[in-house]
């Protein structure tokens, strides 16, 4: 199914957004835009301990206040709704129950335990202050090493021990590699736990139609269908008794996948009282409570030869998850094992992911699940670089995959094809000067800054096939679908399962749209975001919505061309093997006459208005109207690739991490809209770098979340991000619609690998490694202050 | 103490008679009583920036700021941006450079600048950048929120891009 | 996060503020700026029964100029102070202070008064009022009093300040210009957060370079900011040389004991204090070297 780019009209315009207008003049559509006249307001009563007994709630007082509705406790909630089971046939996984609200114990500060219903969020506070609930504190683990403990409290009851999950995995003989080895090199990655602080929090207004026996979700989700089929079963509804209505939405970066407690909560409440139920999560809320992501911990134990190339690499993982599985538990960890060699060359390999339990909010994927991947795959190769005393670049050259090695089959079965890792490394080399830069370390002057270079080349997994869902035993499909449907007048409606989050997707997947059916992308409208309209797909997830999104629309548009032209050459009095010299283009019927198109005079609403009000002028065997429906389940995986540079200083005194130059050489195959997918480059490099840098989310022994407001969850702000410079390399997909391959975590991946390896750049000649981050400047003058102090222990600190 | 006051806001140019105890947030006072939905709530602590409108052309948080306090000052929301023909210069420059993703952050950002640059016409990177420390975006990474800023400035001199 | 619910009064004059204090007393809370007053009203950390609201009180908002003091208004502006002229010539430490708080939006409606009685360690105001003597101006309905900034400020988010009193005016001595240099260096993670540790530098040079004067004020490494007196004293050896900052920094160093906080070990507060001192002392006397008074 190849495609030739360069014929392409409406795929890889750089058209403005058209979801920009209503955002720009204060009219767009979110969650809490919508009026719901009537509805009562939900606040949450949350533990304040880590992990602790419940042994009464006391709702009485909070009952007197006036406009106060309903007080409502697990013992209510668990009777109307059924339990969320995860129990998928995963070897090292156990089967986990979370109940909609915990009635014998609290689990992670901020926990939720009751609802109040009032007549307006300010009495639903009032009252929920009043709402008494006495505990038995218990000990809480804080951490996954004291989680995997032998004598560790345990987190979840049921479970015989906080070991949630693990998996083992070896290809080759990388024991007997390491006997061979010139050196063995190990390293370790501690990566601390972020959360996606989307600028919306979460929300949503439910409705019940006591009538119909329907409700209706109004809901910020990334996945409206499968929401809906969570909803219906936890609620005991059909599937037919329940629509998602998705607005706008402020941003999701994986926080809006899951159906959480406190929605199943809003959605029972509703059909209990039948009245409309809605629930703000204030910011508190969502930093403390709504997903947790990406605390692991890795070590990597790499053979390698006198020229630095990798014999053999071993990989441990350990993920803290968190107090409850919204996910799978192997979800995230087991993907950075499947994909960590990347652009390296390595056939013997063996990993061990373990996940443990632990008294804090629950994880789940946020941009980038596997975020560390890269940093761990680069990072390593710097350790080779620094133990052998060889050069980072020549230790990359001599390892990594060259044109002529694809398709290449990684140790885990998975395998790469149309990606250009060297291309894109060397294309990074070249632009930042490598020679001036250690130039410049390497002169004398001492102006109180050390200068480092780091590169982090990065092979994204972007849009997971159903395939490799499977064999990473993860639950789920990866298919996509779609409609195209070109009305009696001629105007282009569409459809497809996914759902945007601030992406911009309505003008790209309307180019693909276009595209496929050879009309302007001005005469396309996509509807996205609701389950009686949109076909049932699988929404937005990892960076699948151009390559399965996109992908199927386009497909879909090209089988609606085709119908199209069917009728124009009956209409046109020509044969039907005549149909493949006819197109469509610019909403024209156009016939290939001695190799030129030439106009027909027939328009795209003509042959509409014969699909629709004159069927019985249609060919034989072509039904009425113009509605074309397909679904379409991508390869495995397809790769996108990319090289990341970052040159920092870092100020000695302060410790502090400066950002001096950013670029990125990247290789994301058929662009649909170079606009966004520029945008999405430097918003995820951001998310990387802030989180690399500034953010944390922070427990104290006891279980106390001690960074639940943004003065201590810090954000990156425009003061700490530099801009970025983007090298833009295309090589199309061969195994996908138009060559699509997708974007938009591969920036998170190499960001924090680059920064990373770019301290540790610095750092080498006093001969301290930065191991965890984030780089606070704490934490690297804490590194720094140490090297001061064993070359000379008598001098001050300072 | 739960007792309602009648009060006169000023939004835009329009008067609205609404009834508000004397904790209400202005932020929820536009949202919720004005209709006025633009204005986006995002943290209630002041800092994030989303609710940032102008009280007497001043840039200010609605967050913090009570609806009683207002009676008898002139608040402009994003709603009351732009001229006859939609865009403000800045609005235009923010959609020109793809200065916005979910659009969440971005009628704080608007507000903001739309008084900055009436006192300082002619900023710099730093500058803007200094200025816009103040609204927390998530999505665009900030860079084409400040290329926007630059050329709406430089429109609005009356330069040639 | 919505506030508990208050009563809100608006007075029109500092007479019906304090009488409305008078009244009220513990359970009433003055809002000025409202921007470290909100968040704690929204978290409910602040559970007032009483809100009187000063933002109106316009005769609190002025700077005024004497020969030897400048005069703030309790409730002028962050933005004011930052760019009031009379400030950006006779105290330019202050100006710059007060550019450097929190954000742009934010310095539209904080004040200086309500930074003061906030009294957070690191804020920027209290470092300057203690650093330049400032005197705080404090009004009940029994009358007027005035103690210097050090006094006021007694500890972590703690004020000389009776429950019936309000601030109304901060005064500056104003320092000489002639041959006089500043330096402010604040470290935070991010640009507009409360810094880690800051460092306010003024001096003043005699003709022949020697200094004359000088004061030292540190934040961020005690319950308060405060003035390093011991150091502040002009050493008769002539002009400082080039290990000068250096050296004093290092001495200001050895004298704090901050306190080590969970990520924040006290060592790097401290080493902190030394690096910024170092860098207000350079900044101070290469600007009293280039005014030739």
């Amino acid at each position: 199914m190849t495609v030739d780019s360069e014929d392409f009209t409406e795929i890889g315009k750089p058209l403005p957004r058209r979801e920009d207008r209503r955002l720009l003049t204060g009219q767009g559509r979110f969650v809490d835009d919508i009026a719901i006249p009537g509805a009562l307001h939900a606040v949450f009563v949350r533990s304040p301990h880590g992990h602790a007994r419940i042994r009464e709630i006391d709702t009485v007082e909070a009952l007197e206040l006036d406009g106060v509705v309903g007080v409502f406790t697990g013992k209510d909630l668990n009777a109307w709704t059924n339990p969320l089971r995860l129990a998928p046939p995963i070897e090292g996984l156990l089967p986990t129950k979370m109940t909609t609200l915990p009635e014998g114990k609290v689990r992670f500060h901020g926990d939720p335990v009751a609802c109040v219903l009032a007549v307006d969020p300010y009495t639903a506070e009032d009252a929920a202050e009043r709402v008494a609930v006495t505990y038995d504190t218990l000990e809480a683990v804080t951490d996954a090493a004291a989680a995997l403990a032998p004598d560790a409290p345990r987190v979840d009851d049921d479970l015989e021990s906080n070991l949630v999950s693990r998996q083992s995995f070896s290809a080759g003989a990388p024991a007997a590699r390491r006997r061979e080895a010139h050196a063995v090199v190990e390293a370790e990655f501690h990566q601390h736990r972020q959360t996606h602080a989307p600028m919306e929090t979460r929300g949503c207004v439910a409705v019940w139609d006591e009538g119909r026996k329907h409700l209706t979700m109004h809901i910020g989700t990334q996945i409206p269908h499968p929401l809906r089929g969570q909803l219906a079963g936890r609620l005991g509804l059909s599937e037919s008794q329940v629509t998602v209505v998705s607005p706008d939405i402020g941003g999701g970066f994986g926080q809006k996948i899951a159906l959480y407690r406190e929605e199943l909560v809003i959605a029972a409440l509703t059909r209990h009282l039948k009245r409309s139920v809605r629930w703000r999560e204030d910011r508190l809320e969502n930093l403390m409570a709504a997903s947790h992501a990406r605390e692991n911990t890795c070590r990597t134990r790499a053979s390698v030869d006198r020229s630095g190339r990798i014999l053999g690499l071993e990989f441990e993982i350990t993920e803290d998850f968190g107090a409850y599985c919204f996910y799978p538990a192997n979800y995230m960890s087991r993907v950075v094992a499947m994909i960590l060699t990347g652009p390296y060359r390595i056939r013997d390999y063996a990993y061990e992911v373990k996940v443990a339990l632990t008294n804090k909010c629950g994880s789940g994927p946020m941009r980038a699940p596997m975020a560390i991947t890269s940093w761990v795959m680069d990072g390593t190769i710097d350790a080779i670089a620094r133990q052998l005393g060889l050069d980072p670049v020549e230790v990359r050259r001599v390892n990594m995959l060259s044109p002529a090695d694809f398709p290449h089959t990684m140790p885990t079965g998975e395998v790469l094809e149309d990606i250009s890792p060297a291309e894109t490394f060397e294309a990074a080399v070249k632009a930042v000067d490598v020679s001036a830069i250690r130039r410049r370390q390497g002169a004398t002057c001492d102006d109180g800054r050390l200068i480092g270079l780091g590169f982090c080349t990065v092979v994204e997994s972007t849009t997971y096939g159903s395939h490799f869902y499977k064999s990473a035993g993860i639950a789920g499909s990866g298919h996509e679908a779609a409609w195209v449907r070109i009305e009696p007048s001629g105007a282009v409606n569409a459809s497809v399962g996914l759902m945007g989050s601030g992406q911009g997707y309505e003008t790209p997947l309307a180019q693909a749209v276009a595209e496929g059916l050879g009309v302007g992308t001005d005469d396309v409208r996509v509807h996205m975001g609701h389950t009686d309209i949109a076909p049932y797909g699988m929404g937005s997830r990892g960076s699948r919505g151009a390559t399965a999104g996109g992908g199927t629309l386009y497909l879909c548009a090209r089988k609606a061309q085709e119908r199209v032209l069917t009728i124009a050459a009956a209409v046109l009095g020509l044969n039907s093997a005549d149909t493949a010299s006819l197109r469509l283009r610019d909403r024209r019927v156009q016939r290939r006459i001695d190799d030129a198109w030439q106009d027909t005079e027939l328009t795209l609403r003509d042959v509409a208005r014969t699909a629709y009000l004159d069927p019985t002028a249609l060919p034989e065997g072509v039904p009425p109207g113009l509605d074309v429906a397909m679904t379409y389940d991508p390869p495995p995986m397809t790769y996108s690739n990319a090289t990341h540079a970052c040159i920092v200083a870092i100020e000695t005194a302060t410790g502090r991490v400066v950002i001096e130059r950013y670029l990125v050489a990247e290789d994301c195959g058929t662009v649909l809209n170079p606009v966004v997918v520029r945008g999405q480059q430097q918003g995820a490099i951001a998310m990387g770098l802030s989180g690399a840098l500034f953010e944390e989310v922070v427990y104290d022994a006891s279980g106390q979340n001690m960074s639940a407001t943004f003065a201590d969850y810090l954000l990156a702000t425009a003061c700490e991000l530099p801009n970025f410079e983007i090298l833009h390399m295309n090589t199309p997909s061969r195994q996908t619609p138009a060559g699509i391959k997708g974007m938009a975590e591969g920036g998170v991946m190499g960001a924090i690998g680059a920064v990373t390896n770019a301290v540790n750049d610095a750092l080498a000649p006093l001969g301290v490694v930065a191991n965890r981050q984030p780089l606070s400047p704490q934490y690297i003058r804490g590194l720094i202050r140490s090297a001061e102090n064993t070359k000379n222990p008598r001098r001050h600190g300072s | 103490m739960d007792s309602r006051h009648d009060i006169e806001l000023s939004v835009n140019g329009d008067t609205h008679r609404i009834s508000v105890q004397a904790r209400r947030l202005l932020s929820d006072a536009l949202r919720e009583d004005c209709g006025l939905t633009g204005t986006h709530v995002g943290c209630e602590h002041g800092v994030c920036g989303a609710c940032t409108v102008l009280i007497d052309g001043r840039p200010a948080r609605a967050c913090l700021t009570y609806a009683m306090q207002m009676e008898g000052h002139e608040i402009t929301t994003i709603e009351g941006l732009g001229g006859t023909d939609g865009y403000s210069p800045l609005q235009q420059a923010m959609q020109d450079e793809h200065g916005l993703q979910c659009g969440f952050c971005t009628p704080g950002i608007l507000v903001t600048f739309e008084a900055y640059l009436r006192d300082n016409p002619d900023p710099t990177e730093d500058e803007i950048r200094d200025v816009l420390s103040g609204n927390l975006c998530r999505c665009t990474g900030y860079e084409n929120i400040v290329a926007a800023v630059k050329k709406a400035a430089a429109g609005m001199r009356g330069e040639p891009e | 996060m919505k506030p508990v619910a208050f009563d809100y009064q608006r007075p029109a004059s500092v007479e019906d503020a304090v009488a409305l204090l008078q009244a009220h007393g513990r359970s009433a809370k003055l809002l000025s700026g409202g921007q470290s007053l909100g968040p704690m009203l929204n978290m409910r950390l602040v559970r007032p029964e009483v809100v009187i609201d000063l933002n109106d009180l316009l005769e609190l908002d002025y700077v005024r100029e004497a020969a030897d003091v400048i005069e703030i208004g309790a409730l002028t502006r962050h933005h004011r102070l930052a760019t009031a002229p009379e400030i950006l010539r006779a105290l330019p430490l202050l100006a710059y202070a007060a550019a450097t708080i929190g954000h742009f939006a934010i310095r539209q409606r904080g004040t200086i008064g309500g930074s003061l009685v906030h009294a957070d360690p690191a804020a920027q105001l209290p470092l300057v009022a203690v650093t330049l003597a400032a005197e705080i101006v404090l009004r009940s309905a029994a009358g007027t009093r005035s103690i210097p900034a050090a006094d006021f400020l007694q500890n972590v988010m703690t004020v000389d300040l009776n429950e019936d009193e309000m601030v109304v005016a901060i005064r500056f001595p104003k320092p000489s210009a002639a041959k006089a240099g500043w330096g402010m260096r604040l470290f935070s993670r991010r640009r507009g957060d409360f810094a880690i540790v800051s460092a306010a530098v003024w001096l003043r040079r005699n003709p022949d370079g020697r200094l004359a004067d000088m004061r030292l004020g540190l934040g961020g490494v005690a319950p308060v900011p405060f003035r390093l007196h011991d150091l502040e004293d002009p050493d008769d050896e002539g002009a400082p040389g080039e290990s000068w900052a250096s050296d004093l920094a290092g001495q200001a160093a050895q004298r704090v004991e901050p306190e080590d906080a969970p990520g924040l070990p006290a060592v790097y507060r401290r080493e902190l204090a030394c690096n910024l001192l170092r860098g207000a002392l350079t900044d101070a006397l290469s600007l009293a070297g280039e005014r030739h008074g």
